[in-house]
């Protein structure tokens, strides 16, 4: 067998059925064996980039799922590939598994400075979990199995196979053999510990039954490994309040009654100074990421920290802990849950001050969203957000760009159903949210799609309408547009003295755009056609886009202003 | 976590498989991370296919340092990587040393230090190795004072613990 007809034979051995890209010299042998094999459904992006977040789509609706697959992009050398490099590097902030695979000049002008060649392994190498480069094609096949075991075992990431051209076109040696179902990778060193260590579960139980104020920090870990019923039992029987990351939210139903909603530099005043009034912090599959402790001088210095993470070198990386336990998250959870000796406290002090906090600008959040409209008599994003909740009763899939109105989703959507918000966290790539939606109703054809942008991440992958119309992908686009970069600008208006550097823009006419693309569309600007909007974008069958012009003025708050503690957090503009 | 002006000297020991990239890996990582690393060896071992890898950095906080080993771990050719404990272990390094010295010096260098003489010309310019600690060898090009050096060349340190 020649290596293009090895690689697709390793992908479908693996069990994937849509492959995202954009061909090219380099990888057009590849390309053409797919074409005449027609085993996969192959979705054109418009952009690498966009090829990546698709497959990103795929693998981070799919997780929780009962098939749980990786997604696979492909690019060409050079140019294409370093066109993947942003939505390679965004995977492995959010601990995302995807397979790229990249055609390479032929190997015998690497490192000639030939036309199209990039140092693919090199540039690579930092931003995933591994690289692979088969300089023969006997190790095609076995380069492909060991990256997508890499990729999904343990914590997710993204893995690259650079093909070169001709490697791709060479035939195997005539005793060539490989078994994928009982192939077993050779790395002795691959770190992996599922099973949480007894002792210092016993030790944890001990903290926790001590515990006054405990909090728990529910991260993504917690939806990677399926391990939201597990963290409500336990929860509910230990009663300790839930805070989620930004990527923890939807592991359960947010209405809980033990939840806090988002923690972190827009969470919620209750889930904040929970943090930092609590003595015990309980995090789950989560990384202390700067946007969730702020200043680590100030972070919990009057808690413990009991740590359960997949990822060993997360660790005691930025906050210290008395118990940490390396372990799958789901499997902790199952033993605490059930462990004898775990007590039920009444802590009638800790959810009087929590319900405190909560109270704290609930009714001035409340007031906005029912005027609707913000200083300058447009839109509030709240306010439609709240109503996309309502509309869609908290149970759609929700896919957002990066940016206020990200926030603004994580703070005010309803989340109802398990693993369904998806967006650019560790990374914040603005752009991510179109291409994402595309591969997140690839992945769950079934349930209504919601791909929410502003108007300056929109544009950044506004290409992938291209996709979008030409395999008539349904999902809802919501264009959240206030002509600026809110979330810069927020802080220009606070931290900038109100000069708005590089963020205001001049839009072109979205409805001419979508209407370019044949994708339906409708404009609201007032505040009584926001709930009827979503309820025609809801129930149109296929794409369609709303666009809703929002009042630039919006500020998202609460707000623990970077560099700051979390005690310094910003709760009103007042 | 101490603070000195004197940074401690500490040293980690990982086996690696010996796959390509697996030294550009550690090196980028010591980079990204800003680890103040101050040698780097590697060897093959008895084992094929395995290398070993001898770092030395300098790092007073035992957390930074854990972190470290566990960044290092996380590299998926490293099969196992620790710090190894100073007072349980040896450390040893290789120098070739450029320098001028009549003879009456060079046999006066030769009767304090375990030289072996590579080459000379004339008598004026010798050329010697040093093997040993790295106490020893910083002693003699401190012996020998910097006007009389031309080139020095270290190997870096390799370890062994007892």
């Amino acid at each position: 067998m020649k290596g293009k007809e090895l690689a697709l034979k390793a992908l479908l051995d693996q069990g994937v059925k849509y492959i995202f890209g954009y061909t090219g010299g380099a990888i057009m042998p590849i390309f053409d064996e797919m074409e005449k094999q027609k085993v996969f459904k192959f979705i054109m992006s418009r952009h690498e980039q966009g090829a990546v977040f698709m497959a990103q789509g795929i693998s981070r609706a799919s997780i929780s799922t009962s098939n749980p697959r990786v997604g696979v992009c492909m690019a060409t050398s050079g140019p294409g590939a370093m066109n993947l490099v942003t939505g390679i590097a965004d995977a492995l902030m959010d601990s995302v598994p995807v397979l790229a695979i990249t055609g390479q000049v032929p190997s015998g002008v690497i490192a000639t400075d030939a036309f199209q060649e990039s140092d693919v392994v090199g540039v690579m190498m930092p931003l995933t979990k591994q690289t692979y480069m088969p300089l023969s094609v006997n190790e095609i096949e076995e380069a492909i199995h060991e990256a997508m075991y890499v990729a999904s075992t343990g914590r997710g990431g993204p893995v690259v196979v650079d093909i070169p051209k001709d490697i791709q076109n060479e035939d195997t040696d005539d005793d060539y053999q490989f078994d994928p179902h009982s192939y077993e990778p050779d790395l002795p060193g691959f770190y992996y510990s599922p099973e949480p260590d007894r002792d210092l579960l016993r030790k944890a139980v001990g903290i926790i039954n001590r515990s006054e104020r405990p909090i728990i920090l529910c991260g993504h870990g917690v939806i990677n490994s399926n391990a939201g019923p597990n963290l409500a039992i336990f929860a509910e029987k230990t009663h300790i309040p839930i805070a989620f990351t930004l990527h923890g939210l939807s592991a359960l139903p947010v209405d809980h009654p033990l939840s806090l909603g988002m923690v972190g530099m827009h969470g919620t005043v209750e889930a904040n100074r929970g943090l930092l009034n609590s003595d015990l912090i309980i995090s789950f599959g989560m990384r202390f990421d700067d946007r969730v402790t702020g200043n680590l001088a100030t972070f919990g210095v009057d808690a413990q920290v009991i740590h359960v993470e997949i990822d060993p070198s997360e660790i005691d990386k930025n906050v210290k802990t008395s118990v940490a336990i390396n372990a799958d998250v789901n499997q902790a959870l199952a033993m605490l849950a059930k462990d004898p000796e775990i007590v039920t406290k009444p802590r009638r002090q800790w959810f009087e001050n929590l319900d405190n906090y909560r109270a704290e600008i609930a009714d001035e959040i409340n007031r906005e969203i029912e005027s609707g409209v913000g200083k300058e008599g447009q839109l509030l994003m709240k306010t439609i957000v709240k109503k996309l909740s309502d509309v869609t009763g908290g149970k759609d899939l929700i896919v957002s760009d990066v940016g206020q109105h990200q926030m603004i989703l994580a703070r005010f959507y309803n989340f109802q159903t398990t693993n369904s918000w998806f967006n650019s966290g560790g990374a914040g790539t603005m752009g991510c949210a179109l291409p994402m939606a595309v591969g997140v109703k690839l992945a769950r054809p079934d349930e209504r799609v919601w791909s929410i942008s502003g108007d300056g991440g929109f544009q950044m992958n506004i290409q992938e309408l291209g996709a979008v119309m030409e395999h008539e992908t349904d999902i809802k686009i919501i264009l959240l547009n206030n002509g600026y970069l809110g979330m810069v600008r927020q802080w220009q208006t606070m931290f900038y003295d109100g000069r708005f550097a590089g963020t205001p823009m001049k839009n072109p006419d979205f409805g001419a755009i979508a209407g370019a693309y044949k994708i339906p569309y409708q404009c609201v600007s007032e505040p009584g056609q926001i709930a009827g909007a979503i309820e025609a974008a809801a129930e149109h069958k296929g794409a369609c886009m709303v666009e809703f012009l929002c009042d630039p003025s919006e500020i998202v708050l609460p707000m623990v202003p970077a560099g700051g503690g979390i005690a310094d957090m910003i709760v009103s503009m007042k | 976590m101490t603070t000195t002006t004197q940074l401690k000297r500490r040293a980690i020991l990982a086996f690696v498989q010996n796959r390509p990239g697996v030294l550009n890996k550690i090196s980028m990582l010591i980079r990204r991370k800003m680890y103040n690393v101050e040698t780097i060896t590697v060897c093959i071992t008895q084992q094929p296919g395995i290398s070993r890898m001898t770092l030395t950095l300098y790092e007073d906080s035992d957390d930074k340092m854990a972190q470290v080993v566990r960044q290092i771990e996380k590299v998926t050719e490293v099969i196992s990587a620790k710090e190894l404990d100073i007072d349980q272990s040896f450390w040893r390094e290789v120098a070739i040393v450029k320098f001028e010295a009549d003879s009456a010096r060079m046999e006066q260098l030769s009767s304090s230090y375990r030289v072996e003489m590579l080459d000379h010309h004339n008598h004026e310019v010798f050329i010697v190795q040093l093997a040993g600690t790295s106490k020893m060898v910083d002693d003699f090009l401190q012996d020998l004072g910097n006007d009389k050096i031309i080139e020095v060349a270290r190997s870096g340190f390799t370890a062994l613990e007892k």
